[in-house]
């Protein structure tokens, strides 16, 4: 089990140059939050807030610009094993099996050969997938291209989930049936999970606890607590309330801001 | 399994299972038999016509009878194993150093920024120059012997290969590259795990174009060097001493040694890998 840190992260962008001297975009500034272990948390906001940065930044595959992230007290520098990430656009390697794919992070891992085969199964079964193993990606649809994203990234048993609009590629009904599916996985392995989203709905259906990025720069102007029972129920009028309270926090015309501000 | 439930309702893209048996050659079934042979048989056809009755001296356009005779008596006499094992010879060797020369250097010209900026410059430089503008050189170092001709195949081999890599590897969707480093793949593994898979429809195209280029001037380097046994020798030795059909005999077993070359060598490397992958389109 892991739990993850956000400590006074910034993050600014070079912007154009005008006679060598660059312009900086801040995305945000000092970032300050933390996942407890077992803890599934979305972020969700406006396109361009940062969040996938933020994302990327916990992945280890981009540098901030100052402060940290900490997986269960050290910090992330760089990729690594004990983060799994689902990216939005699956990143399958088209080479490799279902499940060449969601062996691969166990072979990086040095784990000895006969039991790769043996985990790597575990994990096709896991995202029932169990008939496919020895397709390749391109013949499968794109819900079950994201089961090998999060069969892959499960394998590797990382401490903290990574989760960058894993499910923003997909239509509507898929889109669904992947949060069950999710839901259902998530709650077998109660895994730390940062889930980034743009999707309201789909937040308050996965999560423990949201938090809305908003502003530039960004900052978190909302954080709701998800206490509903689950599997959820999209009609209930709690869970009505609650994407609305979310809502009017994207569109930042609100008072609940204050109300549920941090910072 | 909970999740299992979900998955009747999804819908297969393409519910096809991927173990289709590699083909060594693609043209399997009949019909696509008959598809290129007919346009043989037309022009089998047209040359008989004009080797009979166009007037032209026979010496110069022989009829397919005298070419088909001549190719007989090389096979009979062994030269024709001879000639052709000392050409393949010569081609594998080359493509096997280059090509993986140019592997792995375009790999890393593709993939990281030292590499590409020590040597685009002295790889365009090279570019400029014809393997071929390279004999006299090639000639002075090793005189008149198979190392004159296997360098100039190297390196032009390596040199195809490496502009293709190279290409290749920088245009791999960067979400593949972030994929594989999240998972562990670094340095070396990041090579030989994501970049050249990701990159293998241009590393074939490389090895393509390699090839032809490599089998055009191996049969030019046979005539210019005098070595014992080769198409391009055979076919300069037939025309000194005034065998026409032999030339004719000699120029269809150069097609037809590239032709099987394509289709024995390539597409096979290709089912195995690109067309198995579902990473280049199949023209249906």
């Amino acid at each position: 089990m892991g739990e993850l840190r956000v400590e006074q992260l910034s993050k600014a962008f070079p912007t154009a140059q005008k006679w060598g001297r660059s312009k900086w975009h801040t995305i945000f500034n000092n970032l300050q939050f933390s996942i407890k272990s077992g803890e599934f948390v979305c972020v969700i906001g406006p396109s361009g807030c940062g969040k996938s940065t933020l994302l990327s930044i916990a992945a280890g595959l981009e540098e901030a610009s100052s402060g940290s992230v900490y997986v269960n007290d050290s910090p992330v520098r760089g990729p690594g094993l004990d983060r799994g990430v689902v990216f939005q656009e699956f990143a399958l390697f088209p080479w490799l099996t279902v499940r060449g794919n969601i062996a691969f992070g166990l072979k990086s891992k040095g784990v000895p050969q006969a039991e790769v085969l043996a985990r790597a199964d575990k994990y096709v079964d896991l995202v029932g997938l169990s008939k496919f193993a020895d397709y390749y990606p391109s013949r499968l649809s794109g819900g079950m291209r994201q089961r090998v994203g999060l069969g892959r990234a499960l394998a590797i048993e990382p401490s903290v989930l990574l989760m960058d609009e894993p499910f923003g590629a997909l239509d509507a009904l898929t889109r669904e049936n992947m949060q069950l599916v999710l839901s259902d996985i998530w709650q077998e392995t109660r895994k730390t999970v940062l889930f980034i989203t743009h999707d309201i709905d789909e937040a308050v259906f996965l999560s423990d606890r949201v938090l809305v990025l908003n502003e530039t720069p960004s900052r978190i102007v909302c954080e709701l607590k998800i206490d509903l029972p689950r599997a959820r129920d999209r009609s209930d009028p709690q869970f009505q309330r609650l994407v609305k309270q979310l809502d009017s926090a994207i569109r930042g015309d609100n008072n609940t801001t204050k109300h549920f501000g941090d910072n | 399994m909970k999740s299992e439930k979900t998955l009747t309702g999804q819908l297969l893209s393409n519910p096809v299972p991927v173990d289709s048996s590699t083909v060594l050659l693609s043209a399997g079934s009949l019909r696509h038999f008959g598809e290129f042979m007919v346009p043989i048989a037309v022009l089998l056809a047209l040359w008989e016509l004009v080797a009979r009755f166009g007037g032209l001296p026979p010496s110069l356009f022989p009829p397919l009878e005298d070419i088909f005779r001549a190719l007989l008596k090389m096979s009979g006499d062994g030269h024709l194993a001879a000639d052709l094992a000392g050409t393949f010879t010569r081609l594998f060797q080359s493509i096997a150093i280059g090509a993986v020369f140019g592997t792995i250097v375009g790999t890393c010209m593709g993939h990281f920024r030292m590499w590409e900026r020590a040597l685009v410059v002295p790889m365009n430089f090279l570019l400029a120059i014809p393997g071929t503008a390279l004999f006299p050189l090639t000639m002075i170092w090793f005189g008149l012997t198979e190392a004159a001709i296997i360098s100039i195949l190297i390196y032009e081999v390596a040199l195809t290969v490496t502009v293709m890599t190279w290409t290749g590897v920088k245009s791999i969707d960067n979400s593949l590259i972030r994929a594989g480093r999240v998972f562990g793949a670094n340095g070396l593994s990041m090579l030989w795990r994501v970049l050249i898979p990701a990159a293998m429809p241009s590393i074939i195209s490389g090895y393509r174009i390699a090839f032809s280029r490599a089998w055009r001037i191996l049969i030019i380097a046979e005539m210019l060097v005098s070595v014992s046994a080769g198409l391009g020798y055979r076919l300069y030795f037939a025309r000194e001493y005034f065998q026409y059909d032999m030339v004719y005999a000699g120029l269809f077993v150069v097609g037809m040694s590239g032709l099987l070359i394509e289709r024995v060598i390539l597409r096979t490397m290709e089912s195995m890998t690109v067309n198995r992958w579902g990473t280049v389109r199949e023209l249906k």
